[in-house]
């Protein structure tokens, strides 16, 4: 299959309900989106719209109740998971940046980040060569031998976002990435999102509240009682 | 790959040491109750070892003359020393008693020996300071834990004694240190009755009309002076020829005799299985009592480090960490508790055992065994902490 002209990720019809009989609350109701490699897409929606669920299910954490759901071409969901290895899918395709940047705080920053390659098999040398690559990218290659506790949360976010880039996955689910951040701080990880996006054609899930960073997005799906729609976003250039 | 487990150990090493050090201290204080059985069993046999003999000869029908009292006329060795396969005899007499000495009261053995030649069974095999009995009266060979010191004179019931001589690790059962005096001294201190009953005895003898009979000179004298004398021992020590079979002689001296003889297997099996059984029993509970509380604080230990990692577990997992690198990461945290606690245990054992008042025995054969205890437990009580670990939901990582 070309991969170049295929969706990074593609949900169809994709529902989860939580519960059974009367106590059953569907929190995605037949969900469809596409987002295309390289493109950086915000999904908004007020507390309890279904985010979440809906990133715990791109992310192969929960398992939804059905639809379909494709990365870069592979159908992962049809009504039933069709990957065996889920922890394999998350560790080599997925790539996850959370609210808080939830670092291993017993190892340092190089080996945060080089922890995903090496739990994907390679050597700890490369592994460490791959992650001092990212955190040049990112510009925290100063801080690679710090304990994670000595970093700003800035800092700690760009050492988070590295971590998640260290497989090349084809896909970043980023989860709040900018909540805890001030305004400068926030645009600076949004553009930093960005560039990544651009460099590595990774698509970029970005769940937010941050009315700062919303008007960066081209696109914008918002979400509300469990269903999206798609609007264009002013796409504003930092 | 990093060795996760050594990373987080590092990273709070204080907190993981004190707690490897509280751990160490329970576990040394579980060797030493080890060591104080092992230690019992120890002072049994060198009880047995030391007294130089190949069967103890004692009461009929009694298990003397350790576990029971036992009591033998002192010329019965006369006959025992005839029969084929004894090379020698030595009687001996045992006897526990508290000595006031500097202010304070010790529990002593006494051992009565035949002096009359050295290396008689019951003797001390062999000594570590000063020289052997030579005297018929009043010099005392002691072992090293009864606190006297060469030359000193040291009151034992009516009389004092020099000690001439130093040995060691020559203890009863019970652990006290033995006292050697010559073998009349102590028939004097065990079965002499004291000056009051004496004179009370006598009295009563002499109003007695059976011993005092007009036309009988002498009788109520011989009457009286039986009375005086002390002429039992607790048992005859035999040392067997060269080739002799400790069972038929023994059996000899059964059939012969109308005594009852032990060999040294025999005399093992009261000394150790009757005598401490009980005591063992006692100690056995509490140390599996210790290893269950060991077991216990180990997994709640492991089991709270995991909770305190909930959330690192739960991104390990979201990322892809396999489970068997989350339970290695557990297991290897419990195994270096337990080594830590394993080292600071038995240094702490080695330091304060020699400070019991019993001997204390740290067998190398039980601190591997010891070790190996550790680890199953450390091992198996991480199980319960594994079993946390890999039932969090990756999920817990993402926020909603």
């Amino acid at each position: 299959m070309d991969r170049v002209n295929v969706p990074a990720i593609k949900l169809t019809g994709l529902k989860k309900r939580y519960g059974t009989g009367d106590a059953a609350v569907d929190a995605l109701k037949g969900v469809d989106m596409t987002i295309w490699p390289g493109e950086v897409v915000g999904l908004v929606g007020p507390s309890g719209s279904g985010k979440s669920t809906l990133l715990k299910c791109l992310g192969a954490v929960i398992e939804p109740s059905a639809g379909r759901m494709e990365l870069a071409g592979d159908v992962i969901y049809d009504d039933g998971w069709k990957i065996p290895d889920l922890r394999a899918l998350r560790r080599d395709r997925i790539g996850f940046v959370f609210q808080a940047p939830y670092l291993i705080p017993f190892l340092d920053v190089t080996d945060n980040v080089a922890l995903l390659p090496m739990l994907a098999g390679q050597d700890n040398a490369s592994a460490r060569k791959r992650a001092l690559e990212l955190l040049t990218a990112l510009d925290v290659q100063h801080r690679a031998d710090a304990q994670v506790s000595q970093l700003s949360g800035g800092e700690q976010q760009r050492v988070a976002i590295a971590r998640s880039l260290a497989n090349h996955a084809p896909i970043i689910l980023a989860d709040e990435p900018t909540a805890p951040l001030d305004s400068e701080r926030a645009l600076t990880v949004v553009r930093i999102l960005n560039d990544l996006a651009h460099e590595y054609r990774t698509a970029i899930i970005v769940v937010t509240h941050d009315e700062k960073i919303i008007p960066t997005f081209k696109r914008i799906y918002h979400i509300r009682d469990g269903k999206t729609h798609e609007e264009a976003g002013e796409g504003r250039v930092i | 790959m990093i060795n996760l487990a050594s990373r987080d150990v590092l990273h709070g090493w204080g907190k993981f040491l004190f707690t490897g050090i509280g751990l160490g201290l329970l576990i040394g204080a579980t060797l030493t109750m080890a060591g104080v059985f092992r230690g019992m069993v120890d002072d049994g046999q060198v009880l047995i070892d030391n007294s130089g003999a190949d069967l103890w000869v004692v009461q009929q029908g009694t298990l003397g003359p350790y576990a029971e009292p036992s009591s033998l006329r002192d010329d019965v060795w006369r006959g025992i020393a005839g029969i084929a396969g004894v090379a020698e005899t030595g009687n001996a007499a045992y006897l526990t008693i508290q000595m006031a000495h500097n202010g304070k009261d010790t529990r002593v053995m006494i051992v009565g020996i035949e002096v009359d030649r050295p290396n008689r069974p019951g003797a001390p095999p062999y000594l570590i300071a000063g020289r052997p009995i030579l005297q018929g009266h009043y010099e005392a060979i002691a072992d090293e834990r009864a606190g006297l010191k060469l030359g000193e004179r040291v009151k034992i019931r009516r009389h004092d004694y020099t000690v001439v001589g130093l040995t060691r690790r020559m203890v009863s059962s019970s652990g006290d240190p033995m006292i050697f005096v010559p073998l009349k001294d102590a028939q004097e201190i065990q079965f002499l009755k004291d000056n009051d009953a004496l004179v009370n005895e006598r009295a009563r003898t002499a109003a007695n009309p059976v011993f005092n009979r007009p036309g009988v000179p002498g009788l109520l004298e011989a009457a009286q002076a039986s009375a005086t004398q002390a002429r039992s021992v607790n048992t005859v020590l035999v040392r067997l020829t060269p080739g002799a079979d400790p069972a038929t002689v023994a059996n000899e001296i059964q059939r012969w005799k109308r005594l009852t003889a032990y060999t040294k297997a025999q005399m093992e099996d009261i000394l150790i299985a009757k005598l401490i059984a009980t005591s063992a029993k006692q100690i056995g509970m509490f140390l599996v009592i210790l290893a269950i509380v060991t077991a216990a604080i180990v997994a709640f230990i492991i089991y709270t480090m995991t909770l305190a990692k909930v959330r690192e577990i739960a991104v390990l997992k979201l990322i892809g960490a396999k489970n068997r690198i989350i339970a290695g990461m557990i297991l290897q945290q419990a195994l270096a508790l337990g080594v830590i606690g394993f080292l600071v245990g038995r240094i702490a054992a080695g330091l304060w055992g020699p400070a019991f008042p019993k001997y204390v025995l740290l067998l190398p054969q039980d601190a591997i065994g010891g070790f190996a205890i550790v680890l199953t437990i450390c091992g198996l009580a991480s199980s319960v902490a594994i079993r946390a670990a890999l039932a969090i939901d990756p999920a817990e990582a993402i926020g909603g």
